[in-house]
This record gives structure tokens, sequence and C-alpha cells, in this order.
């Protein structure tokens, strides 16, 4: 469905973009993380063919978006960063514009408006002027022309940025419906929303692609092995410390806050230590309270593919 | 064409709830009152060759407020992101732009009917002349509003826009009286023929002739064809 092989775009001397590929088939919902000023704003402006990329291609559904960019704008359903919307128009004459400019059959305009305007949770509002609407339903307004011709690709620049945690249940909720039958690309950096809309992340920084998988995959793919919490009674912390240290597998240590007696240890391994954890308490005459598996989670992983920012 | 007859619509739609044009209305019918009673108690005559004459200049100065949101405005909302990635060819976007403009601009040609009205009611004037200096207010207005989306797309701050387009016609004003004062023969053939006055004269008097109508169209053709390149060229930047 799109395909994109190095993409680059150079604004002067920077690389804004630096020769990406991926690829992404139909159903799939993929979503572009990444700091702020990585390019993924970039990089879907030159899929929808806003801006020419510097060099590279990129192919939706079938059209290459250079050579034949009305093929490709017409089967796209395009949300930018903010929503493009004419303070003096009404919800319904915006959507009736959109509507003619995309093309939609003069037959089919009114059912289709008023379909999309339900859809997205607008409906009965078709004559509030845009200029007037808050954030959240700008951005509902702003879905509403991104799917109003039904197109086979959905490109989405955050979505869900600036609303509050209630419309981005239900702006999510709805995306996840969309994709059934389409591409959707999507960018965001809350990683959350990767976790609970996307069937794949892209990672992007600087311009190229640190990551490209599946959730499982990135989260399987966090460097320091697997993290355990350990919770000890009847103990002296550094004792303890060196103890777990001095294991085979274990490879970090960290004390953690402790309270009433307990004891708390963040330990990183590369393989399960915790029968030999619990050896080491029996020989010791400790007693141990909680041993579990901390399951990495996106934030970790994206954390350790962007780094820290200083 | 349906895109362009969309894009006509939705520009129309947006001068009229806005306030912009109702000022800009407003002003030019006031001004058209104005040279009229100066141009008909100056000369005694039963004419609007005075009248006809400022509002050329007047439009002017004026078209370009009409004119400084196309672009500038689109761009500056994030607008232009939308129609840019839309099935909407360049030449539509440009000429359901150009169409909405002109039409306001008929509509206030329109309003200033009242006046060769009022010369018929009292005297009698000559209804050929009457026509042809229409037909010129109607041609210049074509032309600066090529030009005043021209200079639309050079910049995303409207304001900047519609100064940006005075300052492009200013030099096609200055020219007729520029060409009065130079030495040179063929200095001065160049600077009439640049001239708006001396185009627009012939039609004030009653007379068409071809080659000014031409002068108008190659403007209007010159100035959408910049801006066809300039909005193009945004991309790239």
């Amino acid at each position: 469905m799109i395909e994109a092989v190095q993409l680059t775009k150079a604004f002067g001397s920077v690389r804004a973009v630096d020769s990406i590929s991926f690829s992404v088939g139909v159903g799939q919902i993929v979503g572009f993380i990444g700091p702020n000023g990585a390019g993924k704003t970039t990089t879907m402006r030159m899929l929808t063919g806003f801006i020419p990329a510097s060099s590279g291609r990129a192919v939706v559904c079938g059209h290459d978006v250079f050579e034949q960019p009305m093929a490709v704008r017409r089967s796209i359903g395009y949300l930018p960063e903010t929503p493009p919307l004419y303070g003096e128009l009404s919800i319904g004459e915006y959507l009736q514009f959109i509507a003619e400019v995309r093309g939609v059959p003069r037959a089919d305009r009114l059912m289709c408006i008023g379909d999309v305007m339900e859809r997205v949770g607008l409906s009965g509002m078709e004559s509030r002027l845009l200029g007037a609407l808050s954030k959240g339903y700008r951005q509902r307004v702003g879905l509403a022309q991104a799917i109003i011709h039904d197109p086979k690709v959905l490109i989405l620049d955050e979505p869900t940025s600036g609303l509050d945690p209630r419309q981005m249940l239900g702006i999510r909720r709805f995306i996840k419906n969309l994709a059934e039958d389409r591409t959707v690309i999507l960018s965001t950096h809350i990683l959350s929303e990767v976790e609970a809309l996307a069937d794949r992340a892209i990672v992007i920084d600087h311009g190229t692609i640190r990551a490209d998988g599946s959730i499982a995959e990135l989260l399987n793919n966090v460097g320091d092995g697997v993290r355990f919490r350990v919770e000890l009674t009847g103990a002296e912390a550094v004792t303890v410390a060196t103890a777990i240290g001095r294991l085979d597998e274990v490879k970090l240590v960290e004390p953690v806050a402790s309270a009433d007696g307990v004891l708390a240890f963040d330990v990183r391994a590369d393989s399960d230590p915790r029968t030999s954890i619990a050896g080491l308490a029996t020989s010791e005459g400790w007693g141990v309270r909680a041993m579990e598996r901390h399951a990495p989670d996106l934030e970790e992983a994206f954390l350790d593919l962007v780094g820290v920012e200083a | 064409m349906s895109a362009a007859w969309a894009i006509y619509r939705k520009e129309l739609r947006v001068y009229i709830v806005s306030p912009l044009a109702t000022v800009f209305l407003a002003t030019f019918l006031f001004l058209a009152g104005l040279f009229f009673y100066l141009g008909v108690t100056m000369t005694g005559e039963a004419s609007l060759r005075i009248m006809m004459g400022n509002l050329s200049v007047a439009l002017m100065f004026l078209l370009p407020m009409l004119t400084m949101r196309h672009f500038a405005e689109e761009q500056r909302a994030g607008t232009l992101e939308l129609l840019m990635t839309a099935p909407i060819p360049l030449w539509a976007l440009l000429l359901g732009k150009w169409a909405a403009t002109v039409t306001l601009c008929v509509a206030l040609l329109v309003g200033t009917l009242l006046f060769p009205g009022l010369l018929a009611y009292y005297g009698d004037p000559d209804w050929g002349v009457v026509a042809t200096s229409y037909l010129g207010l109607f041609l210049c207005c074509n032309g600066f509003v090529a030009a005043g989306m021209f200079a639309s797309s050079l910049t995303e701050e409207p304001v900047t826009a519609g100064i940006v387009g005075v300052l492009m016609l200013l030099p096609f004003w200055i020219a007729g009286t520029a060409a009065e004062m130079v030495e040179s023969e063929t200095a001065r053939a160049v600077l009439r023929e640049l001239s708006l006055t001396s185009h627009v004269d012939g039609f004030s008097r009653g007379v068409v002739d071809s080659a000014d109508v031409v002068w108008f169209i190659l403007f209007t053709f010159s100035f959408m064809f910049l801006t066809w390149r300039s909005v193009e060229s945004r991309r790239w930047r």
C-alpha cells in the first residue's frame, strides 16, 4: 500500500529525513514515534506529496508520489498537525467544500457528510462556525475531512494532540475501527497511544529509523536484559546487594525505596535469577516478600532507542 | 472544473462573511461618489471620464486588500496543505480564487451604475462611452487581481501581501508620468507602453483599441503565470 525507498529530505545542509525506507500493507496501523523534530511530519508530508523528497521515492497505492501526484492525492486522507480549517465557514459548509474538491459524487455528498459527522461525534453541529470551535472539536472536524471520501490510505499527524483523556480514547477507538480495510500511518509522541492503536511502531529520531517492528519485538529488544523486582526482609541492604550482584546471571542490582524493614531491589539479569535468589535467601536466612518479573514497557524501549535528552 | 467551481464558491463565501469585503465595498463606493461629484461639478459635462480615471487608480490601491489573503492566509492557517494534498489541479485553484475576486469587482462596478443612472436622469450621457469605460475598469480589475494574487503567494503575512501588491502595481501608474519626463525616445516609448493610464485612457474616451485589450489580457496572464510558478515553488523551499 505504502512504500518508501530511501526517502530523504534536506533543508539546506540539515537532513530532516535521512534515507528512510519502509513499507506498510493493507489493514495495518503503523505508528511513527519519535521526539519532536525527529522528522515524522516531514516524512508524512513527503508521502502526501505536499513537499517533494530531495531523493528517494515513495509509492502510495501503486502510484509514485512524484510522478502521479493526483492519483496519490485521490487515494489518501490526510490530517496535518494543525487541522486545516477555515474559521469563517461552518462545519457543514466546510465539509461540503471538502466533499466537492475530494470528488465525492454530488448525489452522495449529503449522505457522506451526515455519516462522517456522526462517526466523529459532530451530529447536529452543521451550523457551528469553525473559528469558534474548541481544540477537541477542531480535531474531530480535521478527522472528518480526512475520511469523508473513504480513502484507502490515512495519514494522521498527531491525531490526538491537545485532547483530554476522554476525547483521546474516543478518537483512538475511532481510528482503530477505521483501520479494518485501510492503511493507517499516524504519528505521535505519546507511547501508550502506539501501544493502544498500532500493530507496528517505527521509531524515528534525527531523521533516521531507529527501530521498526511490532510492539512485542520492540519490547524484546530493550537493552539490559530482563528486569525483576525483589523484596526481602531481615537483612542489610548492602550485604544483600553484593550477594545478589555476585550471582552469574545478574547484571545489575539497584536498591529502591524501602519501608517497614522491607528492602526492595531492581535486578537486571540475562535469565530468570529468582531460583538462585531464593536459594541465597534460604542459606542467609532472609525473608522473601516478593519476587516478580517486571514487564518492560514501551517507555523504556523508546528511551533505550533514542536516548535521554541531556 | 468542479474543483475550480468549489474553490470559487468557497472564496465568495469567505468574502461574504468577512468584514473585509464590506469595508472594501463601502470605501470604493464612497470614493466613486466623490469622484463622480467632483468630475461633474468641475467640468459641467454629463460624463464619467474623471470618475473612471480616478477609480482605476483607486482600484490599484484597494484591490490588493481583497487579494492579500488568497495564499498568504492559506499558508498561515495551514489550509494550503489541505488544498495541495487534495486532488485539485493548481490551475483550478488559481482560476477559482481569481474568478471569485473578479466577481466581487463586478458587483462593485454594478454598484456604481447609480452614477450613469443619475447622469441619464439629469442629462444625456453618451452610453457608448459609459460602456467602454466600464469595460476598461473591468479589464483593470482582472489584471490587478492577478497581480495581487501574485503578491499574496510571496509571503505568509496578508498585510505584507497587500502592501507588496500595491508596490507592484505602482510602477505601472508612475510609468505614465515618467514617460513625460525622460529625454530618450525609446525610453519614453517603453514607459508609455508600460503605463496603465495610457491604456485606460482610450476606454474612458469611448475608444476600444484592440492593442489596449491585448495589453490587459497579457498583464493578467503574466501575473497569473508568476503566481502559478510562485505557488508551485513554495513546496521546494
